[in-house]
C-alpha cells in the first residue's frame, strides 16, 4: 500500500465515520502549489504571504469549498533560489499533481517558476513585484500578475514625492534588477515633473555601507533622498542617514515600505520616512472590504495583515473566483473566465485584470512612519498620507511590453 | 561487491535504468543524474588526482550559460548544438583557469579556483544583456532531439530523464576509460605523491591540467543538461554555494570512489526534497549527517559500503 492509497483509504474511513462533517469534502480536492521563500532573508515577508494564503483557503473551505471541492494549498520552501523554485514547482506539478500554482516572492524566482508552469500549461498567479513577468518574452496566456510592479510603484510614489516633497532629489539604490529598475523609473518621473536629479548612488545589494557616500549627498542639499534599499539594507541605510543628522535636513522617501521591516527597525528609524505600500491595515476605517479582511486576519492570526499577506490572500481568492466562473479546473478555461470577468474586490476595493497582459491594477497608498510614542498598538506604525487610485497609465503600455 | 568493481558501467546502466521508478517523481531522478555527473567531474580532480578545487561552479555555470545562450539568444537550432557549446565553453574555461591555478598547490590552488569562479559570477551578474543578470537567463526552448531517422520530444519528464541518462551513461563510460588508461594510473600516482610521480619522468603539470580539463568538461555537460532541464539558468549556477554543494555531495558519497558522487548526489537531493516538505530546518539534518560521515566514516557512504577498496 503506497502513501496515496493509504491516505485515500484513511480519508474514506474518516468519511464513513463522520458522514455529515465531511460530506461536502468527500470529492477529490483542488490542489494549489505555493512556492515561497520560507527560509532566507525574506522569510518574514514569506510568513505573512503564507498566512494570507492560508486564511483564503480556510475561508473558502468553511463556506463549502470551491465547486463543492476542498481547496488544498501546498506550501513549499523555495529558499529564495530560482533553481529550487523551479525544482519545487516541478515536484508540485509532477508529484502532487497540483492544478494551479500561486506564489513566488522576488522577481528571479517568479520567472524560474513561470518557466515551469508555461511548459506544463498550468495557470500561475504571481504574487510579488516584477516588471518582466507581465511582459514579453516571460509572460504567457497562463501567467497572471497579482502584485504591483517596480514601474507602477516608482511612478506612483515618485510622482507624488515630486509634487509634495520637493523637486531636487538624490537616489540611492541597490545595484540589482529591482533597484536598477526603480532608479530608471524614478529618474524619468522626476524629469517629467520638471525636477532636478542631483545624483544617484548605486551600492552592492547586501553590503549596506553608506558612510563614504553620505557627506557628498548631504553637501548637495537635496529636498528628497530617495532610497531603493530592500530588506535589512533598508534599516542599515536609514540608521546611517540618521547618524549624519540628514533626516532633519531633507525628506526621506522610498518606493516601498514593508510593514515587517518597519516593525523590525522601530519608530526611531522609520519616523517621517515616506513610502508606497500595497495595503496598510488601518485603511479598514474607510474601506468596508478591508474591515472584513483585517478582522478575519486578526481573528485567525492575532495580528493585522502585512503587505505581502494580502497578495497571498487575494491570489488564492482570485484563483477560486476563476475556477467558479469557469466551473472547471482547466487552466485555460480559468484564464479565459478571469479575462472575461476582469473586475474583482477581495480585500481593499476594486481591482481588475488588464486584458492584454493579465496584470492586476489596484490602489496603493503613500504612508509615513509614525514617531515614537504615537504608535497605535504593536502594529500601528504608519500614518496614511495619500491614496493613489489604480490607473493603467502608471504601468508600461502593452505595446511597450512587447504585447498587443 | 566484486561484480560491481568489475563492471561499474554495466551496474550504472542497470541501476539508473530503473531509478526513476524508485524515487517520488521523475524530475528528481533527473536532478540526481545531473548533480551526480557534476560530482563525478569534481571527483576526477579531487578524488582521483588529489586537487581540491573550490570553484567548480565555474564550469557548471559555463556549461549552463553556454548551452542556454546558444539556444535562447543565438538561435542554435538543435539540442546537440546547445550541449556542444556548453561543453566547449566549460572545457575552454577549464583549460585557461586550470593553466593559471596549477601554478600553485594546496590551499593557494583552492583559493585561486574559488577566486576565478567568483570572477565569472560577477561577470555573469553584470553582462545582463547576455546572461539575464540576477534575473537569470530565461527563454531556453526545449527542442526535440534529432537523431538520424527519428525525432524525440523531451516534453515529458520520462523522456527527458532517459535523454539525460543516455548522455550521463556516455560520460560514465568515458570516466571508466580514462581511469583504466595509463593516464588514469598516473593520476593516482600524482595523488599519492606528486614529487615521486615527477621523479618517474611524468610531466605532472600537463597531466594535472588534462585532468582539470576533463573534470571541467564533465561539470560543463552537467550544467548544459541542467539548463535544458529547468529552461532557466539562475546566476547562482556560478556562485560559490554551488561549488560547496558539489564538494559536500562528493564527500558524503565517497571521494575517490567510482559511484560515490552519484550516491552522494542522490542522498543529498532526495533528503532535501523530502525533508524540506516536513521542516524548514532540513539543512540542519543534512549538515549533521554530513558531519557524522566526515568525522566517523571519512570514506563516505559508498566508500564505507564497498570497504574502501577503491579509494583511500
Amino acid at each position: 500500500m503506497n502513501r496515496r492509497s493509504f491516505l485515500t483509504t484513511a480519508a474514506g474511513a474518516a468519511t464513513l465515520a463522520f458522514p455529515t462533517v465531511l460530506r461536502a469534502q468527500s470529492k477529490e480536492p483542488i490542489r494549489v502549489g505555493f512556492p515561497l521563500p520560507l527560509t532566507g532573508p525574506f522569510a518574514a515577508l514569506a510568513n505573512d504571504l503564507q498566512r494570507g494564503a492560508t486564511l483564503a483557503a480556510e475561508e473558502l473551505n468553511a463556506r463549502g469549498g470551491v465547486l463543492g471541492r476542498r481547496l488544498e494549498v501546498l506550501f513549499r520552501d523555495d529558499q529564495l533560489k530560482p533553481a529550487v523554485g523551479a525544482q519545487r514547482t516541478k515536484e508540485l506539478i509532477e508529484n502532487e499533481q497540483v492544478q494551479f500554482i500561486v506564489g513566488g516572492l522576488a522577481a528571479h524566482v517568479q520567472m524560474a517558476i513561470n518557466e515551469q508552469t508555461k511548459k506544463s500549461k498550468v495557470l500561475f498567479i504571481s504574487v510579488s513585484q516584477s516588471d518582466e513577468i507581465s511582459a514579453k518574452p516571460d509572460t504567457s496566456p497562463l501567467t497572471f500578475h497579482e502584485a504591483l510592479n517596480p514601474t507602477i510603484t516608482c511612478r506612483a510614489v515618485g510622482g507624488w514625492a515630486a509634487q509634495n516633497l520637493g523637486k531636487k532629489w538624490w537616489i540611492v539604490y541597490a545595484d540589482y534588477a529591482w533597484g536598477k529598475q526603480c532608479n530608471a523609473v524614478l529618474t524619468d518621473v522626476l524629469k517629467r515633473h520638471g525636477g532636478t536629479l542631483l545624483g544617484s548612488t548605486p551600492y552592492p545589494l547586501g553590503n549596506a555601507e553608506f558612510v563614504a557616500h553620505l557627506p557628498k549627498i548631504r553637501a548637495a542639499k537635496p529636498d528628497v533622498l530617495m532610497s531603493a534599499t530592500p530588506g535589512a539594507d533598508n534599516v542599515a541605510f536609514l540608521k546611517q542617514v540618521i547618524s549624519f543628522g540628514m533626516k532633519k535636513e531633507m525628506r526621506v522617501a522610498q518606493p516601498l515600505l514593508w510593514l515587517p521591516t518597519v516593525k523590525e527597525g522601530g519608530p526611531d528609524v522609520y519616523a517621517d520616512v515616506y513610502g508606497g505600500i500595497n495595503f496598510y491595515w488601518e485603511v479598514e476605517d474607510t474601506i468596508p472590504q478591508a474591515k472584513r479582511y483585517v478582522a478575519a486576519f486578526r481573528k485567525r492570526f492575532n495580528m493585522p495583515p502585512g503587505d505581502y499577506g494580502c497578495y497571498g490572500y487575494s491570489g488564492i481568492r482570485e484563483l477560486a473566483r476563476g475556477i467558479e466562473l469557469a466551473k472547471s479546473t482547466d487552466s485555460d478555461a480559468v484564464a479565459k473566465a478571469l479575462r472575461a470577468n476582469p473586475v474583482y474586490d477581495h480585500y481593499k476595493g476594486k481591482q481588475w485584470w488588464r486584458a492584454c497582459d493579465d496584470k492586476s491594477f489596484q490602489d496603493l497608498w503613500i504612508v509615513r512612519g509614525r514617531e515614537p510614542g504615537k504608535l497605535l498598538g504593536e502594529w500601528g506604525l504608519l500614518d496614511v498620507v495619500s491614496r493613489i487610485p489604480a490607473n493603467e497609465e502608471l504601468d508600461r503600455t502593452c505595446v511597450e511590453k512587447g504585447l498587443a | 561487491m566484486s561484480g560491481i568493481r568489475a563492471h561499474p558501467v554495466a551496474v550504472f546502466l542497470a541501476f539508473f535504468a530503473v531509478f526513476p521508478f524508485l524515487v517520488p517523481y521523475k524530475a528528481l531522478a533527473t536532478q540526481v543524474l545531473i548533480y551526480g555527473l557534476f560530482a563525478l567531474g569534481f571527483n576526477l580532480l579531487y578524488g582521483y588526482t588529489g586537487l581540491l578545487s573550490f570553484g567548480h561552479a565555474a564550469y557548471f555555470g559555463l556549461g549552463a550559460y553556454g548551452a542556454g545562450i546558444a539556444l535562447a539568444k543565438l538561435g542554435v537550432p538543435s539540442v546537440w548544438g546547445g550541449v556542444a557549446v556548453g561543453l566547449a565553453l566549460a572545457s575552454a574555461g577549464g583549460a585557461v583557469i586550470g593553466f593559471l591555478c596549477l601554478r600553485r598547490r594546496g590551499i593557494y590552488f583552492a583559493m585561486l579556483t574559488l577566486a576565478f569562479a567568483q570572477l565569472l559570477y560577477f561577470i555573469g551578474f553584470h553582462l545582463a544583456d547576455l546572461t539575464g543578470g540576477d534575473d537569470g537567463l530565461r527563454g531556453i526552448p526545449l527542442l526535440p532531439v534529432r537523431l538520424p531517422g527519428v525525432e524525440i520530444s523531451l516534453d515529458t519528464p520520462v523522456a527527458f530523464y532517459y535523454f539525460t541518462f543516455a548522455l550521463v551513461a556516455l560520460a560514465v563510460a568515458a570516466l571508466k576509460r580514462i581511469l583504466d588508461s595509463p593516464f588514469g594510473a598516473v593520476l593516482g600516482a600524482i595523488r599519492e605523491n606528486s614529487d615521486r610521480a615527477a621523479a618517474c619522468g611524468y610531466d605532472i603539470t600537463r597531466i594535472k591540467l588534462l585532468s582539470f580539463v576533463f573534470s571541467s568538461a564533465f561539470a560543463g555537460l552537467a550544467g548544459a543538461l541542467e539548463a535544458l532541464r529547468l529552461t532557466v539558468v539562475p546566476i547562482e549556477s556560478l556562485y560559490w554555494t554551488t561549488s560547496g554543494q558539489v564538494v559536500m555531495m562528493t564527500l558524503l558519497g565517497g571521494a575517490g570512489t567510482f559511484f560515490g558522487p552519484f550516491v552522494g548526489a542522490a542522498t543529498f537531493l532526495v533528503l532535501e526534497d523530502r525533508l524540506s516538505i516536513v521542516t524548514e530546518s532540513w539543512p540542519l539534518v543534512i549538515g549533521l549527517i554530513f558531519m557524522a560521515f566526515v568525522l566517523f566514516l571519512p570514506k563516505g557512504i559508498w566508500g564505507t559500503l564497498s570497504g574502501g577498496l577503491y579509494g583511500r
